[in-house]
């Protein structure tokens, strides 16, 4: 009896050994994919102050000034909190008035290829446009924009500092320089190494004992997320991100009779957009960062698409989808688990399977996904 | 020695009818129809997930007959009954010469490379499988 006591509290007091799953070359292979993360990044060339440190500062301030917005009470980051990454915690947005999408965080914004749910803008700046004039969020315009810039004088002068010039006459222009200043501050959000990219590096020096400190159970996730669950086709690379859009199942339904067609209808604005990189507010003279605005295609499939999020700092931006309608990581696995095919808008496309996951394989693929985020402050 | 065995390489596929597509570079890969030879090659050499790309195309026609006159370039993964997001364009360089611009592979898998040869006659079409990992 007292063996079986002094057993039984061994066991709870001594930490679990470590323990690296038996992954095969070609798990490695597709582990190794998702890193080295930071990712290496060049300043944007459609943006001549992607990069600039005045242009950085400036935008950081932009980016907290309320006298931005249309009554001078909303901030870009009255919804983009940082102590939040960067985003607002609520299921959809809400500023003067409330918005069918969630919030999302801008935490490694300058990987995008697309931005916003919907991709209507192939830009950061022209993304930062328009949050400005959209009269349900910051509802102002460029003559109100200018007019800051041109009489703040502290403003003025960061602006002549960042841009080489004092803001010109033109409204319109100054708008896109602060978009473009403000688009220079988010380019510097990028989330931190997480316990993914410790085991994931000490794979790839070949420290097995590294990277047994990885939680099995995250292990176990992992295995799930790039075999059976085929969650990396879609949440691929460093970012966790193809860049592009799916249709997972969630209903766009925004109100009695009304749709959200995300994909479909971000191409329709994207292609009517006076800011995209096809237009004259594009400074890049090669016009090669065009190249996806000139190829992109309008397809039947594209309704109900949204962007495929970065799975990085996922634990900390909660909650999910584009409309927020998933409170947490578990209930994100279990619509996965349990996915109605009927509610796809794919044209017979065939990635997403129901996966019918076990309890046990939900948490550990919540672990997983818990371990792409970095630690919480304590 | 060499030298001989391109010919007689040369001369078998002289007897079979076919011809050598002008393709400047070294192809990715040689496929034909039953009227045409294609030869294509990826700039970059190498394709990465979600970065666009272009195709060098070359096709000629077989029995000394004519190239084909215009070219159509897709792609698309068949197991996810899924194409790309983007339309290539097609600029012709030299008569069966081409260009195609804005591709872009967005998920790793198997994918298949479609070329539709038009000339006289009827449209043929080609295609390749290409594993992206």
């Amino acid at each position: 009896m007292i063996r079986r006591s002094l057993l039984a509290l061994l066991c709870v007091a001594a930490p679990a050994a470590a323990e690296l799953l038996p992954f095969t070359d070609a798990e490695v292979r597709r582990i190794l994919s998702h890193g080295p993360w930071p990712m290496a990044w060049t300043p944007d060339p459609s943006n001549r102050v992607s990069g600039n440190a005045a242009a950085i500062a400036l935008g950081r301030e932009l980016f907290f000034e309320p006298r931005l917005s249309g009554d001078g009470s909303v901030r870009c980051a009255s919804c983009h909190i940082e102590a939040r990454a960067w985003q607002d915690g609520r299921a959809t947005a809400a500023a003067f008035a409330p918005l069918e999408r969630n919030t999302p965080s801008v935490h490694n914004v300058r990987f995008n290829r697309w931005f916003g749910w919907d991709g209507a803008h192939d830009s950061l700046w022209a993304q930062s446009i328009r949050p400005l004039l959209d009269p349900r969020e910051m509802r102002s315009d460029a003559a109100r924009v200018a007019r800051l810039l041109r009489e703040d004088a502290a403003l003025r002068a960061r602006y002549e500092t960042a841009f080489g010039a004092a803001p010109p006459d033109d409204d319109e222009a100054v708008l896109v320089d602060a978009a473009k200043a403000l688009a220079a501050f988010q380019e510097t959000l990028v989330t931190g190494r997480t316990p993914f990219d410790e085991f994931r590096d000490a794979l790839a020096r070949g420290d097995r004992d590294a990277a047994a400190r990885y939680p099995l159970a995250a292990q176990r996730g992992l295995r799930i997320f790039i075999g059976k669950g085929n969650c990396s086709v879609c949440h691929f690379g460093p970012n966790f991100a193809n860049g592009e859009f799916a249709d997972i199942g969630v209903p766009f339904f925004v109100a009695r009779g009304a749709v959200d067609s995300g994909r479909h209808g971000g191409i329709r604005a994207l292609k009517a957009s006076r800011y995209n990189l096809l237009s004259r507010w594009n400074d890049d003279p090669t016009r090669r960062t065009a190249a996806k605005t000139r190829h992109v295609i309008a397809q039947h499939r594209n309704f109900g698409e949204f962007r495929v999020p970065s799975l990085r700092n996922v634990a900390l931006t909660a909650p999910y989808m584009h409309n927020g309608r998933l409170a947490t990581l578990h209930d994100v696995a279990r619509h996965y688990s349990e996915i109605d095919l009927d509610r796809l808008h794919a044209d017979g496309e065939r990635i997403l399977q129901p996966l019918h996951l076990d309890a046990r394989e939900i948490d550990d693929l919540v672990a997983f996904l818990e371990s792409l985020s970095e630690a919480r402050a304590p | 020695m060499k030298r001989l065995l391109a010919g007689a390489l040369l001369a078998a596929a002289d007897l079979c009818g076919a011809c050598e597509p002008a393709l400047e570079g070294a192809p990715l890969a040689r496929i034909d129809s039953p009227r045409y030879v294609l030869a294509f090659r990826t700039e970059p050499a190498r394709v990465a997930v979600g970065e666009h790309f272009a195709l060098l195309v070359a096709a000629c026609g077989k029995d000394n007959g004519e190239p084909p006159s215009e070219l159509r370039v897709d792609a698309h993964m068949p197991a996810h009954r899924h194409g790309m997001n983007y339309a290539a364009s097609v600029e012709p360089l030299a008569p069966g010469r081409w260009r195609a611009e804005g591709l872009l592979f967005h998920m790793p898998g198997d994918w298949e490379f479609l070329f539709d040869l038009r000339g006289a006659g009827p449209t043929e079409r080609l295609s390749y499988p290409y594993r992206l990992e």
